[in-house]
Parts: structure tokens; sequence; C-alpha cells
């Protein structure tokens, strides 16, 4: 089987899969290195890029984080199973889709406009993405393509990804559950030895405080707040 | 139920960034007015916090007040353009559409009549908030069109008197003679009158103002959205000065407010007699108006 | 919907649902599309000869099939505020025409980025200077570069198929970007011809908001915090990328919708004789012309094709360059000056120059099917008559 969509970096300007060829997959089936294959064969090679490589983590986005349909419970309460059948995962969530101000916190959570930073970051190297809306998903799985070099794993609830290494479609509780199976399976393959474990709650920073600050924080711009000699400044803010 | 939406998962809490767990435990969300509210700004969990204003934005304070005033956050979508004040307004934790240069009031109008036929039961509020030029400028026309339509939602102009997030131009709102970018020479006609204009256009509640006062503006804002879900449009012109473009120095914002206050932001309140009627009934009721 | 009609699916509505034959306009025939669409809201604005779709589609409302209708300020209004109601997850339809489309261009455009389902009918006329209200499609060529999925209908059945296939595509998960359905203004808008339609007691299933690939802007789907339309400047971390990445995303979903054209529609393009040593290729109200030649080329024993192009974007480069192997001239017969798409067709062969640029017509002039023959005996060496105008 030639492999179309590769694990990257790919480069400057990544080449979209859908123009390299790539479809979605039909109903039952799904899409490994932009072939058509049965899931099985999906979830298997998933599986073991989950088990192998690097810091593996899943990234939960919004339609399975909060608690809008009646699905979600099980959902949520699967993807953490499927959480806890792998070692050392973690999970950094996707709570939204707008591109982070001040600056993103890396550690606790992964935006689609700039997903590269967590990628790099936490020096990650396979991760599932399950509950982020098909168009963000794309953004990011392509962003990540193009430059981490990050196995990726997209489990959908409708038709799939292009982008993605392995993608699987009409994702539901049961088949994350068949996912889970499957990386037991692969893990006894491969004779990992692991007890179930669930991943490490969010690490949000604490609140920063300010009253702590001295200029040496302010780094190269420390000349802006420091008054110059003989400078006498009457009023701050 | 709406705020199903903006609960977290009971197994993903734990994995949740603070920020957004404490959204819905310390936030305005589903909760009575008289605990969140303008009042006790401070004391909650706003839904605009660090946004990238300039320092003494008087825009950014007042874009503050409008979401710690709203009546129903958590059935509220805005609807902004290019300009400043959509800088802080898009990170607010309420939906915002960006759309393009001064359509907000067009895609207001279909937004607003979507809801109605989706949730006939449900009062989803729709609130514009532009500047002068998207406004009176390059929106004019579809401003005007969605009030003299009657469609039923709020108009917030964030009068700066320029255009201050393209460089300070010279905007329909400037005053005469201000020598702006664009008026080299000093503009040579007046502010326009948006107050007169959306009285004439059939806005049931306008109200003039600079916001001096964070229960004044916020009471202002309350009227304009529970007027506009059953009566028709409404509309405030609050100054917002821009102290870059103006030259105002931070400490003097206030002050600079306080006169504009004096003269031509002195405030104004249109409401018709069944605003005031309508006005009679929310306020005498204690309770936070839930839809 | 209050009438009680029967909701099905698009593939039994368009290829199973037993039909009649009516005569009627294409501005009816669209008309009765969105009747059978189940559309939630339209908005129109007039302009010549695009009001008489809005007019019959404000009939068809009062009557109860449409459940919001407006008429707005002006283009940009219409085309605004469909952007505004799609976000609060409804089914759409507007229509314009010639310089009605430049002025809602800048709506228009932005909506594939900012994933806009809706319908769109174009029918076209000429752009202003001087004014003139005739047919001329030259402004389609200004939607081939915005992203938009676009379906020239040839006739009126054409256009009540596309319009109707289009509130399908439109909607569908990984397509998700609008459907424009062009057709020449006059020549089929304000002429009848013979149109096979399913029972009006038959609908389109209901949009389902929730279905789609953005969240819808309502308040009843997470993420609370919410950025569809992320402005992707200024923020202090952000590679341009994103925006990169976004435009392919619309390109994308463009061409995703090639499946759906086939399984709605029978594909991009219909071919006769491909292969021949001259092969017409046409779009719209010109194909009907092209199909005339070809058949009176037929009865005269010449070595002639003929390709009808349904879809002009997402643009079948590759069926097209199929039908056309081994032909020795192609013919692209236009009503537009520019001739966009004879650069297409061009673009898409390896023997460019084997593209004969014409005959177009413009300006409101009808289409001869003599022009097209007199190509057609240039292109085969035979000597031929002058068409006088």
């Amino acid at each position: 089987m030639s492999k179309k969509i590769t694990v990257g970096p790919v480069g400057y300007m990544p080449q979209s899969a859908p123009s390299m060829g790539v479809e979605l997959s039909p109903e039952g089936k799904a899409l490994l290195y932009g072939n058509i294959v049965d899931e099985k064969e999906a979830m298997r090679d998933a599986a073991k890029a989950l088990l192998t490589m690097d810091n593996p983590t899943i990234f939960p986005g919004p339609q399975v984080l909060w608690d809008w349909r009646d699905d979600v419970a099980d959902k949520s309460a699967a993807i953490l199973e499927l959480a806890s059948e792998i070692p050392n995962c973690k999970i950094i969530p996707m709570p939204d889709y707008r591109p982070k101000y001040p600056k993103i916190d890396v550690k606790a959570e992964i935006n689609p406009n700039h997903p590269n930073l967590t990628i790099l970051d936490n020096k990650i190297k396979a991760c599932v993405f399950i509950g982020v809306h098909c168009h963000y998903a794309n953004l990011t799985l392509r962003m990540i393509r193009a430059g981490t070099s990050c196995y990726t794993v997209a489990m959908c609830a409708m038709m799939g990804h292009e982008e993605a290494m392995a993608s699987l479609r009409d994702v539901h509780a049961d088949n994350i559950l068949a996912f889970r199976d499957v990386v037991i399976e692969v893990r006894n393959e491969l004779g990992i030895e692991h007890t179930p474990t669930m991943p490490p709650e969010n690490p949000s920073l604490p609140k920063e405080d300010w009253g702590s600050l001295t200029p040496a924080d302010y780094g190269e711009y420390r000349s802006l707040i420091m008054s110059r000699k003989g400078e006498h400044v009457a009023e701050v803010e | 139920m709406s705020l199903k939406y903006m609960i977290p998962a009971s197994k993903f809490k734990r994995y949740l960034p603070k920020d957004y767990v404490e959204l819905v435990d310390y936030g305005p969300f589903g909760k009575d007015y008289s605990e969140v509210g303008v009042k006790n700004m401070g004391t909650f969990k706003e839904l605009v916090e660090e946004h990238p204003m300039c320092s003494g934005c008087w825009m950014a304070y007042y874009i503050k007040i409008i979401f710690a005033a709203l009546p129903n956050p958590e059935n509220t979508v805005t609807i902004g353009t290019a300009g400043c004040g959509r800088l802080a307004i898009s990170q607010a934790a309420v939906p915002f559409v960006y759309g393009n240069y001064g359509d907000q009031n067009a895609m207001a109008s279909g937004m607003t009549r979507a809801f109605r036929l989706r949730f006939p039961d449900i009062q989803k509020d729709v609130i514009t908030i532009a500047g002068d030029g998207g406004m009176m400028d390059i929106g004019f026309s579809m401003t005007m069109h969605a009030w003299f339509r009657r469609e039923k939602f709020t108009t917030i102009m964030l009068d700066n008197e320029t255009y201050g997030n393209t460089g300070g131009q010279e905007s329909g709102m400037s005053m005469e003679g201000a020598v702006l970018k664009m008026s080299p020479k000093g503009k040579n006609f007046g502010k326009l009158p948006a107050m007169q204009l959306a009285i004439t256009a059939g806005c049931v509640y306008v109200v003039k103002m600079s916001p001096t006062n964070i229960n004044k503006s916020a009471k202002a804002i309350r009227r304009a959205i529970f007027a506009a879900r059953k009566l028709g449009p409404t509309f405030i012109h609050v100054y917002t000065s821009c102290n870059i473009e103006y030259s105002i120095p931070t400490p003097d914002v206030f002050k600079d407010a306080k006169e504009m206050e004096k003269g031509r932001f002195a405030f104004e309140e249109f409401m018709t007699p069944e605003a005031k009627e309508l006005f009679a009934i929310v306020e005498s009721k204690k309770k936070r108006e839930v839809s | 919907m209050s009438l009680n009609k029967k909701l099905v699916d698009m593939d039994y509505l368009l290829n199973e649902a037993p039909r009649e034959k009516h005569f009627i306009t294409g501005a009816q025939a669209m008309s009765e599309a969105v009747k059978r669409a189940s559309v939630d809201m339209a908005i129109a604005y007039p302009i010549t000869p695009q009001s008489e779709v809005m007019h019959l589609v404000g009939d068809i409302y009062a009557q109860g099939h449409i459940k919001e209708y407006y008429r707005a300020e002006e283009e940009l209004g219409t085309m605004s505020a469909i952007a505004g109601a799609a976000r609060a997850g409804v089914r759409l339809f507007t229509a314009t025409s010639g310089p009605g489309l430049l002025r809602g261009l800048e709506a228009i455009v932005s909506w594939p980025g900012h994933r806009v389902p809706c319908v769109l009918g174009v029918l076209t006329r000429v752009i202003n200077a001087p004014l003139s209200i005739q047919p001329d499609n030259i402004e389609m060529a200004y939607l081939m570069h915005s992203g938009i999925i676009m379906l020239h209908a040839e006739n009126q059945q054409d256009t009540f198929d596309m319009t109707l296939a289009a509130f399908a595509i439109t909607e569908k998960v990984d397509v998700y970007i609008p459907v424009s359905v062009s057709t020449e203004g006059f020549f089929v808008t304000h002429a009848k011809g013979y149109v096979e339609m399913m029972s009006e007691e038959l609908a389109f299933t209901e949009n389902d908001p929730y279905h789609a690939p953005v969240p819808a802007m309502d308040n009843e789907v997470p993420p609370a915090r919410i950025q569809r339309d992320a402005p992707v400047q200024k923020s202090n971390f952000m590679s341009y990328l994103i925006h990169s990445v976004w435009q392919q995303e619309i390109w994308d979903s463009n061409r995703r919708a090639m499946k759906y054209i086939y399984q709605y529609l029978g594909g991009p393009i219909e071919v006769q004789n491909p292969g021949s040593d001259v092969m017409l290729v046409a779009s719209g109200c010109a194909a009907a012309q092209a199909r005339e030649a070809n058949r009176y080329a037929q009865e005269e024993g010449l070595s002639v094709g003929f390709v009808k192009v349904r879809s002009i974007r997402p643009w079948p480069k590759d069926e097209i360059r199929a039908a056309l192997k081994g032909s020795k001239a192609i013919i692209v017969p236009e009503h537009n000056i520019i001739g966009w798409l004879c650069k297409e067709v061009q673009a898409s062969i390896p023997n460019s120059g084997d593209v004969i640029e014409g005959p177009r017509v413009y300006g409101g002039m009808t289409l001869p099917v003599e022009l097209i023959m007199t190509e057609i005996y240039d292109a085969l060496g035979m000597k031929s008559e002058t068409l006088q105008a």
C-alpha cells in the first residue's frame, strides 16, 4: 500500500489531502494514510502508533466536552476508558476555536489556529482528535501534518477526515469502545504491560501573581517600565 | 435547554482548562442579575477579561459594561464589524459574528428572523455593536433599513468620532473642523444626527450618552434589549473616546468623558409610550427576567 | 411545514418520485424547485430579469411553502442577511442578476469562507455601462474564483432539477458552502419549456443545523466561547498558515461536491460522440444551441460531438479531458465576450491550440445555430456562408 498521507512535517505550505486525490471513505470503511481500508486495519495501525510513539494524547473537542446532547455522557466515558488503556496517555482539550489571546497555555489546551504549539511543546508524537467540528478538524490536522512529526487519528461522528493518518467515521460510544478493545489487543501482541490508569487532570496554571512581579520579569522590555536616571514619573496607571 | 451547551460533561470537567470551568461555576450564566450584573463586577467571572485594546481605552471599558449588563448572556449573540471594538468583543464568552464591512444590521436582520423561526418559545437576544464608521458611514443603509423594517434587535454604536482601528481618519461622526487623517484641512461638515435618525426611522427606544456611570449605562443597555424583544429596534449612541487618536492622556480619559456628558453627549433618552409601559413592568419585577 | 407535505430525501425526490410534465418559464421552474425544498427563509431584492423568480418565491411564501420572506434594502443587505440567517441554522434561498450580483459580491464571496450553506439563483444579465438588461453571462466569471459551487442550467428542466439538487449539496457536511444555479435571463427565465415535476405534496427533508462542519451560532451547541469567524490576524503566536489552510478547505469542499453532482444530476457533463473530429463544448443556454448544431451535424453526417458542462465549479477537468481526447478541433460557443468557459477548456487539455475561441455573442445577442455551424464547417475545411446580423 502506498501512503498518500504521511506523518509530517511535510513542509512550509502543505498540499491539502483532497487536492492530492484523497477521498473520504464510504460508510463502514476507514482511511489509513489516505487509502480506503477496513476499519479494523485502520484501528490497528492507529493503536500501534498510540502505543509505541512518545506522549500519546487525546484531544477532545467541544462536541464531547460539553453536555449538550444525550449521547455525550456515554461518549465521554468511552473516551476516558480508551485513554486509560494507553500507557502515559494525556488528555488535552480543544475547548473552542478562537485564536487564544494573549497566549495559549500549551499544557492545558490545544487550539485549531495554532495546534503546532501544543504538539511541539509537549513533544506529542501520536494523537487522537474527537468531537471537533469537521471544518476546524481539517484545518488543524493539516497544520499538524505541515509542521510536526505527529501521527494523527481522527475519530469523527460524521464522514471522517482526509488529512489524518487514520480516519474513522460515524464514531459513537460503541466505536470508541471497539477501538479500546483493539488497543488492548495490539498492546498484548506487543507485550506491553499496563494496568488501566486515568490520565492526569488538566494542569491549568495557577493565576499569575502580579504582586510579586519584579522588573526582571519584563526581560527586554524592562527599560520601558524603569525610570531613567534623573527622570521623574509622577503618575502611573 | 440552552444552558446545557455550556455545562461541561461530568467526565471531562477535570480535564478542561480552569478558565472554562470557572466560567460556568463563577460566571453570570443562568444566574440572577442581582448576584451578577454591573453592580457586582469584580466579584464574579466576567464574560470579557483579557483583551488587546489600548491602555486607557474607554471603548474597552464600555464593552465590559455591555457584557456585564446582558439580561440573558446564555442566549445572546453579538454581531460586529471592522473596528477596534471587535478586538474586545471577540474575546467575550458570548458568540460573536464578524461579518463584512458595515453589514452588522443586515446580518442581525436575517439572524433575528431565523431565531424566531427556529425558537418561537425561546428569546434569543441579538445585539449589534459597531463603531461610528461601521454604523453611520459604510453600514449606513443597512443600519437605517433594519430600523425602518422594525427588526427586533438592539444596535449599539460605539462613537469615538474617528476611524480608530485604521489609524484615525475622519468619520461621519467626527466634529466639524476636526483635523484628522483624510481631513487634513479640518472636517467641513458636522456630526450626523444619529439619534434623530434613529427616532425618525422607528426605533422604539433611543439613548445618547457618555458612559460615566455604570449603573446608568447598564440600565440603558438592558432597557434597549428588553424593548427590542417585544417592540422593535432600539439604539444606543454612546461616547467611547479614542484616547490615542485624540491624544487624551490616559489619566484624563474619565475627565474627558465627564466633559462630554456636559456637552454634545449629554444624556438623552427617547422611548415610545409602549416602551415606557414595558419598562414599568420589567423594572417593577425584582427578579431578573428569564426567558 | 404547515401544508402537511411528505418529507423525503433528495435521492427519492429527484430520481424516483413520479413526475408530470408542465409547460412553464425558467423563473417558474426555479420557484417550483424552491417550493419543494422546505426552504425556511428567502430574502428578495428586485432586479431584472431576476425579479420574476423572487416574485414567485414571494407567492409561495404567501401560500405557506416558505416560513419567512422579506424584501431587503439592496443586494449587499440581502446577501449579508443571508449570512446572518445561515449562522442561525436555517435553509435559505435568494437570487439576483448581473449588476445586483456585483453589488452583493462582497458578501457572496465571503459565504464560502464563513461556511454559509444556501442556494443562490443567478439569472444572468449584462453588467451595466452602458445600461442594458439583456442576457449575457459575464457575471459568472466573477463567481468562478470565489469558492462557491456553480451549476449552469441549459433550460427550464435543468433549472428545476439543479435548484432542487443544490439544496441537498449545499448542506452536505463535507461541502457546506453555497451553491449557485445560473441560467440565462430572458432566454430561459422568461421563456416556457417543458418541465417534468414531482408532486408539490412532496418536499425535501428539513434542515438539521447540527449536522454541520461548523457550530450553528444559536446558543444551543458548544463551544460557548465560540469564534466561528475567527479574525486570524494580530494574534501573538499565530501563523498565517491558518488562513492558507482555511482557503484550501473551501476549495476542498468545492471539490468534494463533485460526488454529489454525480449522485443527483448524473455528473458534471453530458457527452455525445466523444472524440469526434470536432467537439462542441458549451454550458447554460449556449448548450441548447450547441446541442441543436450537433443534431444538424449528425444529419449531415459530419464527425461532430457535443459536451454540455453542468458544473462550472467544481470544474470537471478529468471528464472534459477524456471527452475531448482524439478530437481535432474544439468549438466553445458562449454568451459573453471574455470566453470564460473557453479559457477553462483550454486549460484542461494538453493541446489548447485546438480550441477555437468562439463563437461568442454578448450584450443580449442571440446565439443562432448557424453561427456554430459556420465554425464547424470552417474547422472541417468546408465552405460556408457568412451570417448577417
